[in-house]
Order: structure tokens, then C-alpha cells, then sequence
């Protein structure tokens, strides 16, 4: 017999690998003796009949049962681990509920968490043809270093686009929300909605239940009213009334009902009661029409993202080539933005995307998911730390041959039922705090059990959580010495106690990090929130007067003046402290014609300073006893940049008008700390233009609101208006900000809560292993301090640790976060210290409560049972 | 068919294992079904063939003594048990039977 009688290796290996053990043997042995008689003819042959007949065996009858687990685990089996699973948590009831409550508390967190995450991330997802709508954004060049971007873009450039821009489809015009008031029957209601081009009802997904998407603002006298608007304007039977019927708008005009839609729902950015036809606004406002003014949000559509960005890099500089020479040229461009994204990514800084509401997202699914790893690492701990209990179980099961396979499968099956356990009563505990969490985040989310994500959602979630939980005592334990572990001796593993050690860091590190997190968000919430912004907002209120009557105005004013509980009226062109009305045309003595700058416009009357409580800094107020109308107040921010000593007396002009300026006044804060202080320019020039009225009342706000609202309705009896704080405003501006504040400090608190239950279960352990030890020291003579100082120490010198790491991590991370504001407070050390002190003191409160028990037992006890 | 039910291949292998008596494994089953009946056996289709007769009960299987030839792996010899005989024999039954009803005229295919 040659050397090579042997048959082809490597198709034997397949067979031997697929074929059923009962007939491998004789099957190979056929083949072998085939291959044999064979050989005598050709080798070459008896080779590929032998992959011949190997392929030919590979068939159902010959194949092993490739069940998963089948040789190792059946049904049996499985009940068993379940009934032994059942019985260890009923025994250890202590232990288990410390298991369930952390991994409870981490997963109905995490799932309200992940309800708002979802809620966010679907915003403005409906629009069946979203992802094709782009939106125009405006930067304007404010001084070397600030660009402030704005959505209202001017007019014709949304002309142009529709005529000279081939890849656009269709363009939108959407005004900002405005006050109208509506009438259909007797009463008035003031209303705010926007005036849009007739594309936009096709652009974006606000289906009409009544009326023609197409035609429904073709006419200039259209209305188009949501249901809610036309169920209180013509009752239940709107649907057959509604369509036709005349409004009175603004008690001026009658225009008529073309369509009704669907209320925006709260997924929607996009917000009004009613549509009208840009062009009837546009008819009334024709500075609308000139390059330099923005005015409207251009939305358009386009098919791919590469012809956006076509448009995009066109219609970069069309602003400027189109004002070459005028009066008013501004350094500005236009950026291409895409619409579904902006409700996230809203923050520009220096002309780009920079975060938005995105960033509140991140940091609240970051801190979700940090909640569930510690409630694993609790179960991990716990369940390794208990392990000796379960030694014997262990042992007999291997030599009764389970193997280390089946083992792991024990202890991932025991961890996969605590953890559905768990999501189920978590799934309960987050429905039932849904309410609570909804006026928490001033939202209305609920859990949407009828579709299959949610279910998806959960299962995977206690999936992965079971296997997260139960990956490394399936690993411990399984790898358990025999002999040893029916000895009952196990040999303590060193590599266990580090693991169990470096994770309880990591619980606590996570912890500290999330505590420091909490107390600079809050630090810099307080600071944005009490920082001096230049006016004294108590008692300062702002009244919004939907009227056409301005010549009304002066009387209105004397007339609340008379009231004793009302200090100082001034009429603005807009709220001071959320202003952005702005003119590229200021020109100064020195003005470097190359630069353009964007300066704000406030257009106010004479008692502006004083109404408000700023201060002036340099020269003088408006005054009565002058002629007041060709002079200004710039504030500190324009001085800079005219860059003059004293800029009093020095000439300035805007808007063609040649005047000097008076004074300069302290800076003021005219939005949010997200955005640095603008340059501005006050006029009392044209007190026609004023839509707000502020009104700084004496001590007793009750009386005074009362004196406004009656001069308000005898002087303006047809028309509606509201006030609001200006403190209030200014809270409502950070709103988002007071949410994840709040959020945040929850989570820190729940994320320290999960890790002292685990703590406390350790160190109940501790206490339970180290009995005896206490019972002798005590006979000794030792106090119950010292021993608590003892035992305590294994794991505050844990917790210490975990403070030195987490703190150079939360300094860079908390660093990031501040540099999102512009006013910003500083990074102090005593943040670091509290947390740290924080973290240790309430760790060291779960320790020692049982570690106290075991102290002062009677020692006795512990030394008699053996 | 009865309670045995049987394909045709199965009945070859059966009457083929009976032939052999002593020495019927899976080279000499196949062989001889190679050189009797002319046609190609892989040893796939037989092993299958095998595997389900005895599953049905009309085979049983016993190892023999290992040898060098068939790299140490031992033999597997079937033999055909009693279940395995009245199969056949009701398959040649219902031969029968229906041969018998054959009218004579059927097959005489002088007019053809």
C-alpha cells in the first residue's frame, strides 16, 4: 500500500463535521474501503469520487441536528435553571430585591429618557417630502469677529431663485408668527399665525380636511384656519360652515375661509392658527421688496442633497452683488440649511451649524445609558460578590458533567429573567410616572404600546441588559474549580476582587462626573438667570398691542401715566430683550468702507432709558426740553467699534438720516448668553413705528395691571392685547436649558442612588464575611467607631478614587459645555470639592449603615455559631 | 399498502441485505446492487436508504470487527428482521394480487 492511500483530508473533515455521530463511523470506514479499491485503478479518480461521494452524502437523514444547544441543553434542563433561579431569589430576598430595585429604577429612567430623546429626534419628520425641503439662512457680518445668522431673508432673493435657479422646484414664503385678531361671529379672538406663498401648503405636509390645497391661497383675501380655530369660530358643525364663510380680520377687513387643516401637532416646528397669502402682506409692507431688508423664511425644495449644495454655493454672495453701491451694503451671505435638521442643529456660531437642542440630546442619552450600565454593574456585583453561596450548586452540577457552557447559559438565563422582570415593572413604574415627568418637561409623551418599535425597544432592552448583567458572573462562575467548590473553599479570586473593585469605581466615577455636570448647569442656569443684563427687570412689564391705531398711541401713554401705580411708559419697535432688527447702513466719521457692519435699529420715545433702568455711561438721556429726533444712544458695543475716545457729539447716520450721537449706555442683553451683545443704535425718531409698550409699574403689580387693563380696553376697545414679565421672558428664553437642568439633577440623583443600593449590598456582604473578625475585636475591647473605620475603609478608598478620576474628565467635558455661551460662569474648584464630598459622604452613609449593625452586635452571637 | 410501507429503492437494499446475510455492509450492499440490478449507487443514497430501514424497524445494525483496510474504522452489518421480512413479503404479496387480476387479454399484444 503507497504512501498516499490516505483519502483527500479536507472533504473528510466536512464529512466528519456534518455527519451524524451514530453513522460517522461506518460511513467513513465505507468510504475508506471504497476509496481503497478504488486507488488500484487511479488515484487522480478515486480522489474525486471520493469528494464525490461526500458531497452526495451531505443530505437530510446523514446530517447531524444542528439545533442550537441541542447536545447540551433542553427543556428539561431549562426549567431546572429557572426553578433554581426562582428559588435563590426567593431564598436571598435582601439581595434580590437590591438587584431588581437598581436595575427598576436604571431601566424606567432610561425608557422615560428615551421617550423624550424620540419625542426630539421625530420633530418635523412628517413631512412626506422632508428630506428634499431646504431652508435660506442669513449671515450678517456685525464686527470683525461676529456674525449673527437670522432665517428672515430678503424678498427678491427668493424672486431670483425662482426665476434664475433651475434645480429649485418649489419656494416658500413663511412670515414670522404674527397677532391677528380673527372674528367670525360676535367675539374676537387674537390668533398668531404666518403669511405664506401659496407652495407652501404643497411643500409641507398640513393636509386640508376641507378646501384645495392647490387654490387655497391663490386669492389675496384667503384664509386658511386650523380645526380648533374653526371649531370655536363656527362650532361643531364647521365642517359644512366653515368653507366660504367671512372673517373679520383685525376689525378691518373681511377675509374669507378657503380651507381648514389639521392643527400642527407638537411635532411640528412650524406652529400657527391660520395661513394667509404672503402677497397681502407683502402688499401692505413694500420694504419688504429692497435687497437690504429681510423679512420672510425662505423654504425650497430640491431633489438631492448634491443640487442643494449646487444651490447653495450660487447663492452664497447674491446679497451682496446685489447691493454693490447701495447706501445700505452689508457684508452678507446666504447659507443653505436643511430644514428637518434645524429644529436640532439651531445654533449658529460665526456663520456655521453649531449644535442646537442637539447638544441637550447627547448629554441626556449619554446620561440614560450611563444609568443602566451602573444598574448592570450593580447586578454584576452583587451576584459575583454572593457567588460562594452558589459554589456547591456549581459543583455538583459539574460532576453530575454539565459542562462550562451550559453553566454560562445558566447564569445568562438567571440574569435574562431578572432583567425582563425588571423591564416589565419598569415598563409599569415609567407609564404611571409619565404624568409627572410630562409637566417636568412641559411635553405630552406617552408610551406608544401599539407599535412594534416599542416592543422591539423593550425586549432589546432587557436582552442586553440581561446579557450585560449577566456576562461576567457567567464567566466567574462557570470557571469554578470542582474539587474546590464542593470543598466549600474557594480560593477568594484576585482578579475578581480588582474587577469587582474597578467597577464599583466606575459606578462612582460615573456618579461624581454626573454630580459635577449637575452643579455647573445649574451654576451657569443661576448665573444666566441673575446676571446683571443691563436693566432692572423687576416690576417691568411689556405689552403687546395688536392695534393699527399707532396715533392712538400718545394718548394711551398719558393715560397710564395718571395711574398712581405706574411709574414710566415707553413705546418700543420691539422687545428690548429679544431684539433683532438691524440695518448694514450706519456710517460713522473714521467708518472703514471696506468693513460692512450690522447694526441694531431700537426705535423708541424719550423715557426709553429711564422706563427700562439702564444706565447711561457717558453723556446724556433723550430729553423733552430737546429736539431730541436726529440724536442717538449707541451702547458700549458700537462705541468699541466706531472705535471713537468720546464719541459724544460725533456725527452718525443710518437709514439716510444725518444725526449726532448723546450718549453711550451700558450694555444690555437684547437675547439669550448663547449670543454675544450686539451693536445698537436708539432713536427716537419715528415713535409711529412701536408695537411694544413697556411699562415699569410701582411695588404693587396687582393694582397696576388692573389700571392697565382698563385704560387699555377704553382706549383700544376693539382690540386684544397680552403682557408678559420681562423676567418671565427672560426665564421662558432659557426654558430648554431649565428642563435638562432639572432632568439632569434627577438622573445624577438616580445615577447615585442605583450605586449606593449596590454599595450597600456589598457591603452587607462585608459585613456578613467579616462577622466573626468583629466578634473578636470586639471581645478585645475594640469600639464600634473603630470598627466601622475598618471595615468602611475597602470602600471609601474606592469612592476617593473614583472622584480623582471622574474630575479631570468632567473638567474637560463641563469646559465644552460652557464654551456653547457667551456668558459664561467660571470652572471653580469648590464645584469638584462638593461633588467629591457629595459622592463620599452619601457613599459612605450606604456603607455604614450595615457595617454600623454588624459593629454593634452582640459578639457573641457571631462567635457561638459555628 | 398496508402497515409497511416501503419505496422501491428501499425494497432493492432490503432483498439486497437479505442476499448477503453474513456480510452485508455498506460496500458489499452496494456492489452487489451494482453488479445485479446494473445501476449506479452512491453511497449517499444508500446510507440514507439504510438509515431509514432501520428506523422503520426492518433493519438492524451490529459493528464487526475493526480492520487496517478501512483506516481502523469498523464495519457496520445489517441484518433483516422479522418485521423486515413480512414487508417484503407484502410488498410480493400485493404484487401478486395485482398480477393475478391482470386479464389475460391485457397482455396479448399479437392485434398490438
Amino acid at each position: 500500500m503507497s504512501l498516499q492511500s490516505t483519502p483527500p483530508k479536507i472533504p473528510l473533515r466536512f464529512l466528519r463535521w456534518f455527519c451524524h455521530p451514530d453513522l460517522l463511523e461506518d460511513v467513513e470506514g465505507d468510504l475508506a474501503e471504497l476509496f481503497d479499491s478504488r486507488l488500484e485503478k487511479s488515484r487522480f479518480k478515486a480522489k474525486m469520487l471520493f469528494v464525490l461521494d461526500v458531497l452526495l452524502l451531505f443530505r437530510i437523514g446523514i446530517i447531524k441536528n444542528f439545533k442550537p444547544f441541542n447536545s447540551v441543553i433542553n427543556y428539561a434542563m431549562i426549567s431546572n435553571f429557572l426553578k433554581i433561579a426562582r428559588r435563590n431569589a426567593l431564598r436571598y430576598k435582601g439581595n434580590t430585591i437590591l438587584n431588581l430595585l437598581g436595575l427598576i429604577i436604571g431601566i424606567s429612567s432610561s425608557l422615560l429618557i428615551t421617550l423624550l430623546v424620540y419625542d426630539e429626534v421625530s420633530v418635523d419628520k412628517f413631512h412626506t417630502n422632508g428630506n428634499q425641503i431646504y431652508q435660506l439662512f442669513r449671515n450678517m457680518r456685525q464686527s470683525e469677529s461676529a456674525v449673527v445668522t437670522t432665517e428672515s431673508i430678503p424678498k427678491p432673493a427668493a424672486d431670483l431663485m425662482a426665476a434664475e435657479y433651475p434645480e429649485v422646484d418649489e419656494i416658500a414664503l413663511v412670515s414670522w408668527r404674527m397677532d391677528r385678531t380673527l372674528g367670525a361671529g360676535d367675539d374676537n379672538v387674537t390668533l398668531e399665525g404666518r403669511f405664506v406663498s401659496p407652495e407652501f401648503l404643497n411643500m409641507f405636509t398640513f393636509p386640508l380636511i376641507i378646501g384645495d390645497k392647490n387654490t387655497a391661497l391663490n386669492d389675496l383675501g384667503a384664509i386658511v384656519i386650523s380645526k380648533s380655530t374653526a371649531l370655536s369660530q363656527f362650532g361643531e358643525d364647521w365642517p359644512s360652515t366653515a368653507l366660504g364663510a367671512s372673517i373679520r380680520l383685525d376689525n378691518q377687513y373681511e377675509v374669507k375661509v378657503t380651507g381648514v387643516f389639521e392643527d400642527p401637532g407638537s411635532n411640528s416646528s412650524l406652529d400657527f392658527d391660520w395661513l394667509m397669502p404672503a402677497d397681502q402682506f407683502i402688499n401692505n409692507n413694500q420694504w419688504m421688496n429692497d435687497w437690504g431688508n429681510g423679512s420672510f423664511r425662505v423654504y425650497f425644495t430640491t431633489e438631492t442633497p448634491e443640487k442643494a449644495k449646487a444651490v447653495g454655493d450660487r447663492i452664497l454672495d447674491e446679497i451682496t452683488n446685489h447691493t454693490v453701491g447701495a447706501d445700505n451694503a452689508g457684508m452678507e451671505q446666504l447659507i443653505v440649511h436643511k430644514f428637518q435638521d434645524y429644529y436640532l442643529y439651531s445654533n449658529f456660531d460665526n456663520g456655521a451649524v453649531n449644535g442646537g437642542r442637539i447638544d441637550y440630546i447627547r448629554i441626556l442619552t449619554v446620561v440614560a445609558i450611563f444609568i443602566l450600565v451602573i444598574a448592570c454593574i450593580n447586578f454584576m456585583n452583587l451576584t459575583t460578590a454572593r457567588s460562594e453561596r452558589r459554589t456547591k450548586e456549581v459543583g455538583i452540577r459539574k460532576v453530575m458533567g454539565a459542562q462550562r457552557f451550559s453553566l454560562s447559559i445558566q447564569f445568562f438565563l438567571e440574569a435574562i429573567v431578572f432583567s425582563t422582570f425588571a423591564t416589565l415593572v419598569a415598563v409599569v413604574v415609567a407609564h404611571l410616572l409619565l404624568p409627572f415627568f410630562n409637566h417636568l418637561i412641559e411635553k405630552n409623551l406617552f408610551i406608544p404600546f401599539g407599535e412594534p418599535i416599542t416592543w422591539i425597544f423593550l425586549i432589546g432592552t432587557a436582552v442586553i441588559v440581561g446579557l450585560l448583567s449577566g456576562s461576567y458572573p457567567a464567566l466567574l462562575l462557570s470557571a469554578m474549580n470542582i474539587i474546590q467548590s464542593l470543598k466549600g473553599k474557594v480560593k477568594k479570586s484576585v482578579s475578581a476582587l480588582f474587577m469587582r473593585r474597578g467597577l464599583v469605581i466606575f459606578q462612582f466615577g460615573i456618579s461624581t462626573f454626573l454630580i459635577i455636570g449637575t452643579l455647573v448647569i445649574s451654576q451657569q442656569l443661576r448665573y444666566m438667570l441673575n446676571k446683571d443684563i443691563g436693566l432692572d427687570k423687576e416690576n417691568l412689564l411689556a405689552l403687546r398691542i395688536a392695534t393699527e391705531e399707532t396715533e392712538k398711541l400718545d394718548a394711551y401713554k398719558t393715560e397710564l401715566l395718571k395711574s398712581t401705580h405706574i411709574k414710566s411708559v415707553s413705546r418700543n419697535s420691539g422687545n428690548p430683550i429679544s431684539y433683532g432688527r438691524s440695518t448694514s447702513s450706519a456710517n460713522w466719521e473714521g467708518k472703514d468702507p471696506n468693513t460692512g457692519y450690522e447694526v441694531n435699529v431700537m426705535i423708541t420715545d424719550v423715557d426709553f432709558i429711564e422706563t427700562m433702568g439702564m444706565e447711561m455711561l457717558k453723556g446724556r438721556g433723550f430729553d423733552n426740553q430737546f429736539n431730541d429726533s436726529t440724536n442717538f444712544i449707541i451702547n458700549q458695543v458700537a462705541a468699541d467699534i466706531m472705535g471713537f475716545d468720546d464719541p459724544i457729539g460725533k456725527d452718525l447716520s443710518f437709514w439716510g438720516i444725518n444725526g449726532e450721537i448723546i450718549g453711550v449706555v451700558k450694555n444690555f442683553h437684547m437675547l439669550d448668553m448663547h449670543e454675544a451683545i450686539a451693536p445698537l443704535i436708539i432713536t427716537c425718531i419715528d415713535p409711529s413705528q412701536s408695537f411694544v409698550v413697556m411699562v415699569r409699574t410701582e411695588e404693587d403689580i396687582v393694582q397696576a395691571i388692573e389700571a392697565i387693563d382698563d385704560v387699555t380696553k377704553a382706549t383700544f376697545p376693539e382690540t386684544n392685547y397680552e403682557y408678559e414679565f420681562v423676567d418671565t421672558i427672560l426665564e421662558d428664553s432659557y426654558q430648554v436649558e431649565i428642563m435638562v437642568n432639572t432632568l439632569v439633577n434627577i438622573l445624577a440623583g438616580i445615577s447615585i442612588f442605583i450605586s449606593c443600593l449596590g454599595l450597600f449590598g456589598l457591603s452587607s456582604y462585608t459585613a456578613e464575611q467579616r462577622s466573626k473578625e468583629v466578634g473578636i475585636r470586639k471581645v478585645q475591647g475594640a469600639r464600634v467607631s473603630q470598627i466601622v473605620f475598618l471595615l468602611s475603609r475597602e470602600y471609601a478608598k474606592l469612592i476617593v478614587i473614583a472622584c480623582i478620576i471622574a474630575i479631570p474628565f468632567a473638567y474637560y467635558v463641563m469646559q465644552d459645555y460652557l464654551s456653547n455661551f457667551v456668558y459664561r460662569t467660571l470652572l471653580k474648584p469648590d464645584v469638584f470639592i462638593y461633588a467629591g464630598l457629595i459622592s463620599i459622604v452619601v457613599g459612605a452613609c450606604a456603607i455604614s449603615i450595615k457595617l454600623y449593625n454588624a459593629a454593634v452586635s452582640n459578639p457573641v452571637k457571631s462567635l457561638r455559631q459555628e | 399498502m398496508g402497515k409497511y410501507s416501503i419505496g422501491e429503492f428501499e425494497e432493492v437494499v432490503l432483498l439486497t441485505v437479505a442476499i448477503l446475510y453474513e456480510n452485508a455492509y455498506g460496500i458489499t450492499i452496494k456492489e452487489d446492487i451494482e453488479t445485479r440490478l446494473k445501476r449506479k449507487v452512491s453511497v449517499g443514497a444508500m446510507r440514507t436508504a439504510l438509515n431509514r430501514l432501520e428506523k422503520k424497524g426492518f433493519l438492524k445494525s451490529e459493528f464487526g470487527e475493526a480492520t487496517a483496510v478501512r483506516g481502523g474504522k469498523r464495519k457496520r452489518y445489517f441484518k433483516v428482521t422479522k418485521s423486515g421480512k413480512e414487508a417484503l413479503e407484502e410488498v410480493m404479496e400485493a404484487r401478486k394480487q395485482l398480477w393475478d387480476a391482470i386479464p389475460a387479454v391485457a397482455f396479448d399484444f399479437k392485434f398490438g
